[in-house]
């Protein structure tokens, strides 16, 4: 009966996640109710996720660090809401996408399965965000990965669709199956699934190697949300066949959890303390993640920066960059502090906007144009200047380059790597921003430069697409000249980061 | 009564998941590929269940009735997959499911 | 209001915004001119208020420091975008959102039926919200934003016909001509910056002004002021860095009046000014001010006495009347500097925006020698030009008079009787080529042909002449000089004076001469000018063979006077052409083509080929995915058990 009073007084707790529940539930009877007109749907999630959003924030400063209460099966803190905030308002945005998508409107009528479907991966993605026991982190993942199985292949009768749907299957579902034969292990060997008691038996001196082993097959089911080499084999495929907004979501909000997954992983599972000047100190005996992540971080970047150089689809182009965009975001956690934490926030505040806007722009033209190749992009530039200017305002922040927000953000992240002595895998990051310049570019001079294959086209822009695309594009130069506010928002999330 | 040994069970667990990813490895049927994946899941299963019993903890038990119900949910997305791209393409090899690459 | 004062700021960039960006699509002329000079007015009405607000305080509350926010703050170098509001920078902002929100409302009438109206507008207001921020910014760095702002929207703007023709070439090109010289100018601005960071750990005013009071070592301060001087050179067109500004006439007139006359091309003037005690603290290079103003001013003069395009005209006056204001920082005077970039904003706006009203009169014809007895056509441009004129030729007691003097006066008792003596000549000079130009458009015979119908310009255009002439005949009495009117009556002095305390205290002047000799001095300035007027009207208005006669006596000096003394010939034989020819033949074809493009081409092929191999792991077959990533994990698990031992 304690258990049960404890529980029930932590409620509070998981008011994002009640609320979101509830909108799940909301869209599945009004879908199964309202027979004729379904028009509304989206906006019943619109204003779930809008009231959810409001909950978050105010989880953001409820100032503790960790709750017991739970079961000891969820960590509320600050940095699990910005994480939570990133995924909520990327769901936001997703669904207005999904509004003026034409793809979304044309392909299917079975709106209430969709938006229900994504209200399942924000729960999932909430789930993933704070859990702090294995079993939680095995089921969130899963809830968001079937989701996302389903939402990737949403437009049945396009083979593309049914390729990536695929696809993502089985890779999905054998790194899942590895990650829980991994859990299998380390339940043998501790007796427990909470990560905070696995750390303490494994600091008591159970470090053996089957544990590390067992942690290496738990990180393949991570390294596979956000999309970490070698485990980023699926993500061009699926961001190439999948709607475009499933896509743009994927790219953010599944990015997002994953990597707050990790750093929960990372943070309870091996970190014995942070000290004052916020390294984090692993537990003795663990695996070295400080070279294993270099590693992979290396890896991802390369891989994805090279293979990029080659596409001519742009969604498939987005894919590998978004790859090499987590090998950035990883060298934050590289450096294994409190400043490289921060600076994964602020580069996932910028990398929020400016891929969001990427793939805004590429709906918004293949719904005029009926193409996601590059070289149909020729002379668009003229044909639609805001968007062509918007487009560029994008593509520049992606490669890094001032006076916009991507800049900022490799600046924060590449000033952690420097402080953190590890200068040569700076240099590489640098180097891979520079090949990522050719590819990007390329877009712009295909855009800009080269003349349109028809000199009469030109491409209206509605009022509502003005009106989001600005929403996104502003705040990548307002952030690129004025960085105080989301530098600041950085620091203090992680300012209450553990102990 | 003799008991049977804890490395059995864990020996047949790891064969069953190596089985399992050579499986998805190897097979092009696309429905021998799940069945495959089904029984990765079901070695992790087993050794939860097996360590479970031998520690007198219920946890690894309690995990194992949550695996199961993910993997029947898992079972039925695939196969809905399954016939979707049965549809499209009139194939179940995986091998030949390649339009997309580079 | 001064907590508001950032609107004067921001409101220019709301205009720039909006005209950029719905300008050309959706709003007709009226509206584009409206939203253009309204936010310049609305401006002018917070730089009013602010000033009339801080007129109000006690003189050492007037400033004022307005922290917009943190910009950033990385390392020890800490940046707020802050605007300071103190007496220098107020007349400034008043000088430059007064005549520009005049400037702004004649182009209304001057762009009329132009297809790029509201591209004009919209780069208009961008180089007032570039000036304003030049003028108020609190550090280095914002006056560098502006400073390089106002440089981009000047190139913008001389190129803004850019299909037109300009002399022997393009508008582009003349606008090109204006950006690299100005480069010059800023690399050696960007240097004094570097140093000033180097040698104070800061670039906030209020941190790095006192600090140079502290200090005693001048050669540090020496080579900052020379690098700073090298920057006003290049903006303010003073030799050897001058050679863009008459180009820059390319650019529609307005834009002449506002940006080549009236406020940009005193950027360098105001940055001296603002810098004074760097430059108090460096005798050495305040001579050297002294000295290229001096020259820049009789250099000018010299070769507009002879020009026949009314623009060129007044454009090597504008060069002149530069060096007038450089005259006045390099002996100390830093508010008579500043008085004289007030007063010359007025009668030099008015001389071109006439010189506009002119040119739209007379269907884009700009030279004068086709002119003649304009007077009965444009009644209100003749009055408001002739007035100017007299203005500029330093005639008593129009406002040029009072700013002149007070520049000649100090120049006499601060910097030496050669230094005196080259403005005097100037200033005859600058009569005389004034009423050359005055007489030759205004009087005598008709010498356009009869297909011109000369025209009075619209109510929209005469109306700012109007105020600008008011403004050039009152400007003068807020700075009587002591000789008339006591020891109070040079208000603008008095209320410059906080600003330059600190220079004045390490310059220390002492006045050694009488009121007599500032009298006669006076009179005998007066006396020239008025000497000089006549000979022109002698000569232009009666006696047109005697300039003809001149000019077949010394047709040597002549020929030299009419190329300008060869100073373009001579920059591109000298600078341009051997490095067009070294970019030619050895930068581009060997280093860049063969060496930096093999380089980089072959950096860019390797890349790409290893990428083409990389890419091709991707298959498409999920199983190949899955094995390479059952290999990956393989391979970790070698490397743990490698690692453990």
């Amino acid at each position: 009966m304690e258990n049960l009073k404890t529980l029930v007084d932590s409620l509070y707790l998981l008011k994002p996640e009640i609320a979101i529940s509830c909108v799940l539930v909301l869209v599945i009877i009004m879908d199964l109710i309202m027979d004729k007109n379904k028009t509304f749907l989206p906006y019943v999630a619109l204003t779930g996720f809008i009231i959810t959003a409001f909950l978050v924030v105010e989880q953001y400063f409820f100032k503790t660090s960790i709750t017991q209460n739970l079961q000891k099966l969820l960590v509320i803190d600050a940095v699990g809401a910005f994480f939570k905030l990133i995924v909520i308002l990327a769901s936001c945005l997703i669904v207005y996408f999904s509004l003026i998508s034409k793809e979304v409107k044309e392909a299917f009528d079975r709106h209430g399965e969709y938006y229900a479907l994504i209200c399942g991966m924000v729960i999932g993605m909430f789930f993933m965000i704070s859990s702090a026991d294995l079993i939680m982190i095995y089921l969130s993942l899963e809830l968001v990965s079937l989701s996302s199985y389903v939402l990737a292949g949403f437009t049945k009768n396009s083979l593309r669709n049914s390729e990536a749907s695929l696809k993502y299957f089985v890779f999905g579902a054998m790194s899942s199956g590895i990650m829980l034969f991994g859990i299998s292990i380390i339940f043998g060997l501790t007796g427990t699934t909470n990560l905070l008691a696995v750390k303490s038996v494994m600091a008591a001196g159970g470090n053996s190697l089957t544990f590390l082993f067992a942690s290496i097959l738990i990180f393949a089911g991570i390294g596979y949300k956000i999309s970490a080499a070698p485990f980023h084999f699926w993500t061009p495929d699926v961001y190439e066949g999948a709607p475009i907004t499933i896509t743009a979501y994927l790219s953010i909000a599944s990015k997002a959890a994953g990597f707050a997954l990790l750093i929960r992983f990372i943070t309870l599972g091996y970190v014995q303390q942070i000290d004052a000047s916020g390294a984090w100190q692993l537990v003795a005996g663990s695996i070295d993640w400080k070279k294993f992540f270099t590693v992979i971080s290396i890896l991802t970047m390369t891989l994805g920066n090279f293979a990029a150089l080659w596409q001519d689809n742009i969604k498939r182009m987005l894919a590998y960059s978004s790859i090499a965009h987590a090998g950035y975001l990883l060298l934050g956690v590289v450096v294994l502090t409190n400043q490289g934490l921060s600076a994964v926030i602020l580069y996932f505040i910028v990398y929020a906007i400016m891929n969001l806007g990427a793939f805004l722009v590429v709906m918004l033209i293949a719904n005029k144009i009926g193409s996601e190749e590059i070289d149909d992009y020729k002379g668009l530039g003229y044909a639609t200047p805001f968007l062509g200017v918007c487009m560029a305002i994008f593509l520049i922040s992606l490669t890094g380059l001032p006076p916009t927000a991507g800049f900022i953000g490799k600046l924060y992240l590449f000033t952690a790597l420097i402080e953190a002595k590890m200068i040569p895998l700076a240099v590489i990051a640098i180097i891979n921003s520079v090949v990522s310049l050719y590819y990007y570019i390329r877009v712009l001079k295909h855009m800009f430069l080269t003349r349109p294959q028809n000199e009469d086209l030109v491409i209206n822009t509605s009022f509502a697409e003005y009106v989001i695309v600005l929403v996104l594009a502003v705040p990548v130069i307002l952030f690129g000249i004025y960085f105080t506010p989301i530098v600041n928002l950085a620091k203090n999330s992680v300012a209450l980061f553990l102990q | 009564m003799t008991t049977i040994p804890i490395e059995y069970y864990l020996v047949l667990s790891a064969f069953m998941f190596i089985t399992g990813v050579i499986g998805v490895l190897i097979r092009r049927n696309a429905i021998i590929v799940f069945m495959c994946i089904e029984l990765m899941l079901n070695s992790a299963n087993l050794s939860l269940v097996t360590f479970s019993s031998y520690m007198g903890n219920s946890i690894g038990q309690v995990f194992v009735f949550f695996v199961m119900t993910v993997a029947a949910a898992e079972a039925a997305i695939g196969l809905a997959i399954i016939i979707a791209l049965f549809r499209n393409k009139m194939t179940l090899n995986i091998d030949e499911v390649n339009i997309m690459k580079w | 209001m001064t907590q508001y004062i950032y609107l004067t700021v921001l409101l220019p960039l709301l205009g720039f915004i909006v005209n950029g960006i719905f300008g050309k699509k959706y709003f007709s002329e009226k509206i584009s001119g409206i939203i253009g000079s309204g936010t310049i007015g609305a401006s002018f009405l917070v730089a009013l208020l602010s000033f009339i607000q801080v007129l109000g305080l006690p003189s050492e509350q007037r400033s004022i420091e307005v922290s917009l926010f943190n910009w950033f703050n990385i390392g020890n170098l800490n940046i707020n975008v802050a605007y300071q509001v103190d007496q220098l920078s107020l007349i400034m902002a008043l000088i430059v959102t007064g005549v520009g929100f005049i400037i702004h409302v004649y182009s209304i009438g001057y762009m009329h039926n132009d297809k790029g109206f509201a591209r004009f507008f919209a780069y208009l207001n961008l180089f007032i919200f570039a000036m304003m921020n030049l003028i108020l910014g609190s550090n280095f760095l914002i006056l560098f934003l502006g400073w390089e702002g106002v440089g981009l929207c000047s190139y913008l703007l001389i190129g803004f016909w850019y299909d037109r023709k300009f002399e022997k070439s393009t508008t582009s090109d003349a606008a090109k001509k204006a950006f690299i010289v100005n480069r010059i100018g800023d690399f050696g601005f960007l240097i004094g910056l570097f140093l000033i960071y180097l040698t104070f750990g800061s670039l906030n005013f209020k941190e790095v002004f006192p600090a140079v009071n502290a200090m005693s070592n001048t050669t540090i301060f020496n080579l900052i002021a020379l690098f700073l001087f090298i920057g006003a050179t290049g903006k303010s067109a003073q030799i050897p860095l001058f050679v863009w500004l008459p180009d820059a006439m390319a650019g529609p007139t307005p834009v002449s009046a506002l940006i080549h006359a009236a406020t940009m091309v005193t950027a360098g003037v105001y940055m001296v000014a603002r810098c004074s005690v760097i430059f108090a603290s460096a005798p050495a290079i305040m001579t050297l001010v002294a000295v290229i103003g001096a020259v820049t001013a009789i250099f000018a003069a010299t070769i507009g006495l002879v020009q026949t395009d009314i623009k060129k005209i007044l454009a090597y006056s504008t060069i002149s009347q530069l060096g007038y204001m450089f005259l006045a920082m390099g002996v100390g005077a830093f508010s008579a500097g500043i008085f004289h970039v007030m007063t010359h904003a007025f009668f030099k706006a008015l001389l071109f925006l006439g010189a506009g009203s002119i040119i739209h009169a007379m269907h884009d014809k700009q030279d004068i020698t086709n002119y003649g007895g304009l007077k009965k056509y444009m009644p209100a441009t003749y009055k408001t030009f002739l007035i100017a004129a007299l203005a500029i030729s330093g005639i008593p007691p129009l406002s040029g008079f009072f700013s002149k003097d007070e520049i000649l006066w100090n120049a006499f008792a601060n910097g030496g009787v050669v230094l005196w003596l080259v403005g005097v000549v100037t200033s005859l000079m600058t009569a005389f080529y004034m009423f050359r130009l005055y007489y030759l458009t205004f009087e005598g015979k008709e010498r356009f042909g009869h297909d011109a119908h000369p025209h009075e310009s619209p109510k929209i255009m005469t109306i700012p002449l109007i105020i600008l002439a008011v403004l050039s005949v009152i400007g003068g009495f807020v700075g009587i000089p002591a000789v008339f009117g006591g020891e109070n009556s040079n208000l603008f002095e008095k209320w410059l004076e906080p600003v330059f305390a600190d220079a004045n205290r390490k310059l220390s002047f002492y006045n050694s001469y009488g009121h007599t000799t500032e009298i006669l001095l006076m009179l005998v300035t007066v006396t020239g000018a008025v000497c000089s007027i006549l000979l022109a009207r002698f000569i232009y208005l009666k006696r047109i063979s005697i300039a003809d006669n001149l000019s077949r006596t010394f047709p040597k000096v002549y020929k030299i006077l009419l190329n300008k003394y060869y100073v373009d010939e001579i920059y591109n034989t000298a600078v341009v052409n051997p490095i067009v020819k070294i970019s030619d033949r050895f930068l581009w074809k060997i280093t860049d083509n063969k060496l930096i493009d093999g380089l980089v081409n072959g950096t860019a092929d390797v890349i790409l080929l290893i990428s083409g191999y990389i890419r091709k792991i991707q298959t498409g077959v999920t199983q190949i995915y899955a094995l390479v990533m059952v290999l990956g994990i393989g391979l970790a698990i070698f490397w743990l058990i490698l690692s453990i031992k």
